[in-house]
């Protein structure tokens, strides 16, 4: 294991930011830690790159010992959300920063800065002032200048948070494609489930500065252990007792099967090639189902119209233990 | 011009005449006509008035002695001013509101006070620390550390106030990522901070001289006032002007005009470039 977190505590005044959270972090993989805002999540990633210190608790990175290393001695790339461009430098002595640090030959860091900058695609930038680039850019270039040093491990902490939606994904496709070519442990920090299950070979969710669940993406969507990680995973309903996904409902006009639920179509909402439904059931009970236009039609649904309602089978669903959190 | 708040404020044209008038007259009553007044009287018999007051050995040294005492106050200054505010933003500690309350004394408290208490503290005879330094050979009270030190005291804000405000909106971001880069303390300040601050810190350093060459009470209070000795050149205007030396008075009173408009002309001149970046 790349990253051992073992049972670090994190207290701000009042607020428990982690509370004895343990978990390894493979080597040469895309984690993700995925959580709500205030969960904890950058405050774990912040105390794993010296950022901040933990109250109590240890973490070694790559078997070494770090708990009370400097940041400086960690040999860790990090990624912050607002670049954290050093302003008043070019592109190419921003990513040179930490070799000119390291005391590099002259020549050696010329020809590392030209490699890296070609692998971001910003070599024609390199005598740009970072003012003169996009958001999108910035990252890059911050990228760069944390893989410059080669670290042990990469830390990007919400890295996308503050592009727009098109840009953001582009990042994210060249993250995922760039972790490819680099193979440097890498942890990112995200509050966008999406992102998390699109780029990361292995998710952490956390919330309230506790491990909710480490797995693949796959795991995570279709084993989750909680209904809090399902919820956080994707759009969630209840049906009888039990907390599944809207699109893993039946619908049928006729009360086909037994113990299927009966209910009252009282809205219907069409979304592109989806329709949404909300289901009152007899019981009370509000139900969203979510199918494609296509099905809808053939079974002729219309508000007002009397629907039987069973969970499909292979749908992933867990018991309705509280209410779920809100769906991110 | 068309939307409502500006039809508000330019539809009486004779309030807005009126108005600038008032601030025009102002600003002349008060800076114009007297500083006119100054550099006409100064120039009355053409170049004589300057050459004369050069000549005088008096008011030489006096020029020197401020030139000397401006530079190594506004040095000191500027070392702790930059230190100070790195202090006041960057840490958390118990009595940071009382510091930063402390730091903005020296321009509630007359200058003249601040001299009595450098005095007190520092005499030879009977101050706190006074009689031990002079027994190290260390004259501090009516010699040059006494009015680099009342110097120091009145500028203390100025670099300070003007560093805090930008260390604030730089935030510690920059200097994170340098540290996770592998810069150490010293490093991340002189490659990442200083230049982050670096206008800051020049506007501060050249308020603090314009200050430091006019600084009258305090260095009056600690130097006493021997001619040719511990005479500031403010205090040798004083003197010239109410002993019947009007002329020298002027001369030495409109080269300390000159370097503090100096001072202000290079402040302009650095502004805009700041607000661009």
């Amino acid at each position: 294991m790349s990253i051992d977190v073992s049972q670090v505590s994190k207290r701000f005044g009042d607020f428990v930011a982690l509370d004895d959270v343990s978990v390894s972090l493979p080597t040469g993989q895309l984690t993700a830690l995925l959580g709500p805002s205030g969960g904890g999540k950058s405050t774990l990633l912040r105390i794993i790159a010296g950022l901040d210190s933990a109250d109590e608790g240890s973490i070694s990175i790559e078997g070494v010992e770090a708990t009370k290393l400097p940041a400086r001695k960690r040999n860790v790339g990090f990624v912050f959300q607002h670049y954290a461009v050093f302003k008043h430098m070019t592109v190419a002595k921003n990513v040179a920063f930490g070799l000119e640090i390291r005391k590099r030959p002259k020549d050696e860091i010329a020809h590392r800065v030209d490699e890296l900058l070609r692998l971001v695609h910003l070599q024609q930038f390199a005598h740009r002032l970072p003012s003169q680039l996009s958001g999108g850019q910035r990252q890059r270039m911050a990228l760069a200048r944390a893989l410059a040093v080669e670290p042990k491990v990469l830390l990007l902490d919400e890295p996308f948070g503050a592009l727009d939606a098109k840009v953001r994904k582009e990042l994210r496709d060249w993250l995922r494609r760039l972790h490819d070519e680099v193979h440097v442990t890498t942890v990112f920090v995200t509050h966008d489930q999406e992102e998390a299950l699109e780029v990361a070979d292995e998710i952490v969710v956390i919330n309230e500065g506790r491990v909710e669940q480490v797995g693949t993406p796959d795991t995570l969507y279709d084993e989750p252990a909680n209904d809090f990680v399902m919820g956080f995973l994707g759009e969630v309903t209840q049906l009888g007792g039990l907390t599944l996904r809207p699109h893993d409902i039946d619908v049928s006009t006729t009360p086909l099967l037994a113990g299927a639920t009966p209910g009252t179509i009282t809205r219907l909402l069409r979304v592109g090639f989806e329709v949404r439904a909300t289901v009152t059931t007899d019981a009370g009970e509000e139900v969203t189902v979510v199918m494609t236009r296509t099905s809808s039609r053939s079974l002729g649904l219309d508000q007002g119209a009397k629907v039987w309602l069973t969970p499909a089978s292979g749908a992933t669903t867990v018991p309705a233990m509280r209410s779920v959190a809100s769906v991110g | 011009m068309s939307s409502p708040s500006t039809t508000v404020s330019t539809s009486s044209p004779v309030v807005k005449w009126v108005l600038r008038l008032v601030v025009v007259a102002y600003l002349f009553l008060l800076l114009v006509w007297p500083t006119w007044f100054l550099v006409k009287n100064t120039f009355a018999n053409g170049m004589t008035g300057i050459q004369e007051a050069l000549a005088d050995p008096d008011v030489v040294h006096a020029l020197q002695l401020t030139a000397q005492i401006a530079v190594a106050s506004v040095a000191i200054n500027t070392v702790f001013g930059v230190g100070i505010s790195l202090l006041l933003v960057r840490q958390r500690f118990i009595g940071r509101r009382v510091l930063s309350v402390l730091i903005d004394l020296p321009l509630s408290v007359s200058p003249v006070v601040v001299g009595l208490a450098l005095v007190l503290v520092y005499n030879g005879q009977f101050g706190w620390f006074g009689p031990w330094l002079e027994a190290h050979g260390l004259q501090v009270v009516f010699a040059m550390p006494g009015m680099i030190l009342a110097t120091c005291f009145v500028i203390l804000p100025l670099v300070v106030r003007e560093v805090v405000p930008v260390l604030e909106e730089l935030g510690e971001d920059q200097e994170q990522a340098a540290r996770s880069l592998g810069a150490n303390a010293w490093q991340t300040f002189w490659r990442i901070t200083l230049p982050g601050i670096r206008w800051a810190v020049v506007y501060g350093v050249v308020l603090s001289l314009a200050r430091a060459l006019g600084e009258f009470g305090a260095v009056k209070v600690v130097a006493g006032n021997v001619g040719g000795e511990t005479q500031v050149a403010t205090v040798l205007v004083q003197q010239k002007y109410q002993g019947f030396e009007q002329d020298t008075a002027y001369s030495v009173s409109f080269m300390l005009v000159l370097a503090a408009v100096l001072c202000l002309v290079v402040v302009a001149l650095l502004r805009p470039k700041e607000g661009k970046k």
